[in-house]
């Protein structure tokens, strides 16, 4: 691993491929000296992010994310933007390896120039990939791609934290067979720009038709989260190509409003105060860990309060207190 | 059931002679969960459907024709193809001239899907795995002095079925023969093509389009043809167990019926032409049993569609021993397992076989190893009498339990394709893919630990082992050849003619126009495959696999066989886990298939048991070039990339992938190879850069620790 942070900084403003994959993996590193270059390399780069459009899109294993970004992708391509693909893959089997295989579905996307795919293993933590696409996310746009897609599973809160981080989240959904919505989660909705329904094709169309009205009656129970946008429900074919148009005009459109309202700003600041915020708590915890006298009495709390000789409040209360103690001195 | 007092007293003796132990504890469970005791009698078979019927007599368990090999014996069909029409022609001849009675011709991949010789993503596949046809001038040489009126050909082609089925009768046709006299089979089993072979070009349901138009344009204009070839034998190759593949064979069998009666025929029309291709692997007895099971499941399956031919649900098949259960190593051990699988072939009623050579896991077989795998056949029939009494097993106990068993284990796994809504919604699902590579992680860690011996590479293995026997290299001159005669037909053809006879492949395309048809035109006019096939493409557009892969099942079949081997992955995992430790992210390896090698048994096994071991695993796309496989190393910034090549491509893919990863800057991203290259490659594609080469029977675990090797010196010194 190369110990200079203009050796990244550079290659990433080049837009050199090598090097911002390259720069991916210095920031995915789980060793602390990788983590100071890659600090650096960060706030140099941070004045040459924020023009991309941000776009996460989630949805149950299956809905056709990779497919749907396959076919989404190439059209944005071809109306000659650059895109990069961040795919956080969950599959990491109990040795703690996993299989990537994202890019087999995006067969066309992954050998076109004008795109940049890369799938992650989420390594088991989840609050690491919170940071780790966060990041990615910057350096891709520092590399000069115009439209960064994250693509995540829905399942635990994954959909959440990647909807922190985007300008715009869609939410992807396929149509059940009886009349019941598709394992949607309230929170999900509650974070939607939009709601996609795919596999709109064949003889799935009135289904996919019906679902959308479903979904949009359920829109219509909870409060959009901003004022000026009513998350729309379309419907499109991702296998087929179909309404994908829209999909990009819904969310050009939705760029429009937020940037004419301010509120796309505030939405970044926000979200670069909660994931300072996510940084802070993050930092803490390790702190705590890695103190000394922790590390010596963390076991012997830990057993009284199995115990139950001592209460959890407690116990809380003087581990909390061992790193007061540590500041005083 | 109630015991006989002589099974009672037997199970005295044998607990006796088991010193106490019952022999319950002898009993053995199949790969297929079936459970083996070590003694069958009479009270095992009491009352089973599956027993007490006639040869040539339904439901057929013993056999589709009365009197069997006593009356006529199976067809030896050898399959075989390789370099240009002209070579593979008098390999032919020399083949028909020393017993062989059938021709079963193969096709280089390029052809297969549907890419003419010239074009640049096919440029390491020319005349490699098979012959390559671009027209209908090289089927001509194909057949060059080859009767077609009298020899009944079979065609294994399934993607560009289209143009070389119309060109084939275009050939017959220039030269004198009329299409109601031709014989053979097509293989035209598209269905398996998406779950294991891989040489499929257009999504399914054009596909299936295809398939109906063939079973069409057959029955009303070549009532001799066998118009498709339902195949399990691929489903066992990449690594179903007898059940699977009975289940999947014959479910993918109802699915085509389907598709026939559904665009207009009626069942007694073409039902009596479907055939079907089995394959025979080392388990004896199992695949007697699975070749009556399966004949038996049929003629049940087809009462559905009310049949008034009894001909309709007859089935009838061809079979190949296992190229798979052949070993590189001690290769002279392959001439017998290829013996008792012919033989299990044979018991079990096959209608026409192929043996393989003793060569099969380095190379295409040269005269000399066709010569001896041809033998074996006719030595069987000609030497050892087994052709004199038709099902000879008929009534064996076990053989007969073995039936009933495999009747009710596949039954069960079609109505779960029923439930799903019949094979095709199933492949789309992804079920039977992974239970079949569910199946082949378990049998490589199965090997890898030694519980299934392989003679030669498990156990018995010979130190210092060199080949001692030629191998038939396709050299790369094949390529500019054909690609010359293409020029040479796009010169002399009438232009206008050739591309009206493809606007009308379009045409039938968009519309009801029956395919094979206007491609006959279209082969008579000169147009190439690919041209055919691209004609078809602007419609149908190409297909995508979507790649699923098992986890978990390689290092669970250690965990279950006992602590220490539970062990082996437990401090695999523990060099991995340092590797993180030390360099901030786990070892990361691309696993790619470059050029039109489908073969993607070995690829999946090693993605699989690697991430069980604690790699990151990216897998590529099938078909890529060595351009895009470097970009996606790159992109995905992993550390070494491991090239699976199975179908002689090589010694062009791996240097080039080399050469690109070096032109992009990213020299540190090793190479490794695996697959079937013959050991007097290994030397070139070390020198070409290739960091270490793991041929067929490498154990993972040895793989793996050599790719930890490599890394580790890389990085942490
Ligand atoms: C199974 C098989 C098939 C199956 C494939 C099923 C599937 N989905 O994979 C079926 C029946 C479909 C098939 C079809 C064909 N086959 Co085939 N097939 C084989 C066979 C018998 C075994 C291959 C196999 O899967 N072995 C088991 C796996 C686990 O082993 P493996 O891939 O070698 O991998 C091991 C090592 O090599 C190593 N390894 C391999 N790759 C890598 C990568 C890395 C990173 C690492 C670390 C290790 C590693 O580790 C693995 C574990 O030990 C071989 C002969 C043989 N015995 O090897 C012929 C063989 C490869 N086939 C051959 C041919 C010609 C074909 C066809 C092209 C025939 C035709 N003309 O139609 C077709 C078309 C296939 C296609 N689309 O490409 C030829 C190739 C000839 C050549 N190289 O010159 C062979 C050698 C047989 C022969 N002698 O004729 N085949
Ligand atoms: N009919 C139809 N099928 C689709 C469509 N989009 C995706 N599919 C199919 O749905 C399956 C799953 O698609 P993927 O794109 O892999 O889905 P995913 O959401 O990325 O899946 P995971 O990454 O596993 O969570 C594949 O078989 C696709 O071919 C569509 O628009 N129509
Ligand atoms: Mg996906």
């Amino acid at each position: 691993m190369y110990k200079d942070p203009s050796y990244f900084i550079q290659g990433v403003l080049d837009h050199n491929r090598l090097l911002l994959a390259r720069t991916i993996t210095l920031i995915e590193s789980t060793l602390q000296t990788h983590q100071d270059i890659a600090r650096n390399v960060i706030s140099e780069l941070l004045p040459h992010t924020g023009k991309a459009v941000r776009l996460g899109i989630t949805g149950v294993p299956g809905a056709g994310k990779s497919t749907f970004i396959e076919s989404f992708g190439t059209m944005l391509t071809g109306l000659g933007y650059r895109v990069a693909v961040l795919a956080i893959d969950p599959s990491s089997t109990r040795s703690g390896g996993s299989i990537l295989g994202d890019k087999t579905r995006m067969e066309r996307l992954a050998v076109n120039d004008m795109a940049f795919i890369r799938p992650s293993p989420s390594g088991g933590s989840l609050g690491g990939v919170a940071r780790k696409t966060r990041e990615t996310m910057l350096l891709c746009e520092a590399a000069g791609f115009d439209v960064i897609i994250v693509e995540t599973v829905g399942v635990g809160q994954s959909e959440t934290t990647v909807a922190s981080m985007v300008d715009f989240f869609l939410v992807l959904q396929i149509s059940g067979a009886g009349d019941e919505l598709q394992g949607i989660k309230k929170g999900v909705l509650e974070v939607a720009d939009a709601i996609v329904v795919n596999k709109a094709d064949g003889d799935n169309i009135t289904r996919a038709k019906l679902a959308k009205k479903q979904y949009e009656t359920a829109l219509h129970l909870v409060t959009p989260s901003s004022p000026n946008w009513a998350p729309p429900v379309m419907t499109c074919s991702a296998l087929e190509e179909k309404g994908l148009n829209e999909v990009w005009e819904t969310i050009t459109q939705h760029k429009k409003v937020m940037s004419a309202t301010g509120e796309l700003d505030e939405k970044r600041k926000e979200q670069a105060l909660s994931w300072m915020w996510f940084l802070v708590k993050e930092g803490l915890e390790t702190w705590f860990y890695n103190n000394e006298k922790i590390k010596d009495v963390l076991p012997g709390i830990r057993d009284s309060v199995e115990t139950g000789k001592k209460a959890p409040t407690r116990a809380a209360d003087e581990l909390v207190s061992i790193l007061g103690s540590d500041l005083l001195f | 059931m109630a015991n006989t007092p002589e099974y009672n007293e037997w199970l005295e003796v044998a607990t006796k002679q088991m010193k106490g132990k019952s022999p319950d504890t002898l009993t053995w469970k199949t790969p297929e969960g079936i459970d083996v005791k070590c003694l069958y009698t009479a009270a095992d078979i009491e009352g089973m459907e599956t027993v007490g019927s006639m040869p040539g007599m339904a439901p057929y368990a013993r056999g589709p024709m009365a009197t069997m090999y006593a009356g006529r014996p199976w067809t030896i069909r050898q399959y075989a193809g390789f370099s240009t029409a002209a070579e593979s022609n008098a390999f032919y001849r020399r083949n028909l001239a020393a017993g062989q009675k059938g021709l079963s011709v193969a096709f280089d991949l390029a052809t297969h899907r549907g890419y003419d010789s010239d074009n640049p993503r096919v440029a390491g596949d020319i005349g490699k795995a098979g012959v390559a046809i671009d027209s209908i001038e090289d089927m001509k040489i194909l057949f060059d002095g080859i009767p077609l009126d009298k020899m009944s050909v079979s065609m294994t082609m399934n993607g560009a079925v289209i143009p070389i089925l119309g060109m084939w009768i275009a050939a017959a046709e220039e030269s004198g023969v009329k299409q109601e006299q031709l014989m053979g089979t097509i293989q035209n089993d598209i269905l398996k093509e998406y779950l294991t072979r891989n040489t499929y070009i257009y999504p399914p349901t054009p596909s299936m389009r295809i398939v109906s138009d063939i079973m069409e344009f057959a029955s009303q204009n070549m009532p001799k043809y066998n118009t498709i070839s339902i195949s399990g034998y691929h489903i066992m190759e990449a690594g179903a167990d007898s059940v699977l593949q009975t289940a999947f064979t014959l479910a993918d069998g109802v699915e085509y019926v389907r598709a026939a009666i559904a665009s207009g025929m009626s069942v007694d029309t073409f039902a009596p032409r479907l055939s079907f291709f089995f394959g025979i692997g080392m388990n004896f007895f199992m695949d007697i049993a699975m070749l009556r099971a399966a004949r038996f499941l049929w003629h049940r399956l087809m009462q559905q569609f009310n049949p008034e031919n009894p001909k309709s649900s007859m089935l009838r098949t061809h079979c190949q021993t296992s190229g798979w259960s052949l070993t590189e190593q001690d290769p002279y051990n392959n001439v017998i397992r290829t013996t008792m699988e012919a033989m299990s072939a044979v018991l079990g009623g096959t209608q026409s076989l192929h043996t393989n050579s003793y060569d099969e896991a380095v190379c295409l077989p040269t005269d000399f190893s066709a010569r001896i795998a041809r033998n074996t056949q006719i030595i069987i029939q000609e030497e050892s009498h087994v052709c004199k009494v038709a099902d000879p097993l008929g009534g064996s106990y076990y053989i007969e339990y073995l039936t009933n068993q495999i009747v009710d284990e596949a039954q069960k796994i079609i109505d779960e394709i029923e439930e799903i809504g019949g094979m095709a919604k199933a492949i789309e699902s992804g079920m039977p893919k992974m239970r079949i590579e569910e199946s082949a992680a378990r049998r490589q860690a199965r090997i890898d630990q030694g519980s299934d011996v392989i003679v030669g590479v498990n156990k018995y293995r010979l130190e210092d082992e060199k080949l001692d026997f030629d191998i038939l290299e396709v050299p790369d001159t094949v390529r500019t050849e054909q690609i010359d005669r293409i020029n040479e037909i796009r010169k002399t053809r009438n232009e206008a003619e050739c591309q009206a006879c493809l606007e009308a492949v379009t045409k039938a395309a968009e519309g009801k126009g029956n395919l094979l048809e206007v491609a006959i035109a279209a082969a008579k006019a000169r147009a190439t495959v690919g041209e055919i096939s691209d004609a078809m493409e602007k419609v149908f557009g190409r297909y995508v696999a979507t790649t699923q892969c098992v986890s978990g099942a390689y290092s669970s079949e250690y965990a279950e066989a006992d602590s220490e081997s539970a062990q082996v992955i437990e401090d695999f995992r523990k060099r991995t886990g340092n590797f993180l430790e030390k360099t901030g992210r786990r070892p990361r390896i691309l696993v790619t298939k470059m050029g039109q090698d489908g073969h993607d048994r070995g690829i999946k096994v090693v993605a699989s048991s690697f991430a069980d071991l604690g790699f990151d695993v990216d897998i590529s796309p099938m078909f890529q070039t060595p351009d895009e496989a470097a970009k996606m190393a790159i992109e995905n910034d992993v550390h070494i990339v491991g090239a699976s090549s199975l179908a002689a491509g090589h010694k062009t893919l791996v240097p080039e992938l080399i050469a690109k990863l070096k032109e992009q800057g990213a020299g540190e991203i090793g190479v490794v190879a695996g697959g079937v290259i013959p050991p007097s490659d290994y030397d070139f594609l070390y020198e070409a850069g290739t960091k270490a080469v793991f041929g067929p029977g490498t154990p993972i675990t040895t793989s793996a620790g050599k790719v930890m090797d490599i890394l580790e010196e890389q990085y942490l010194k």
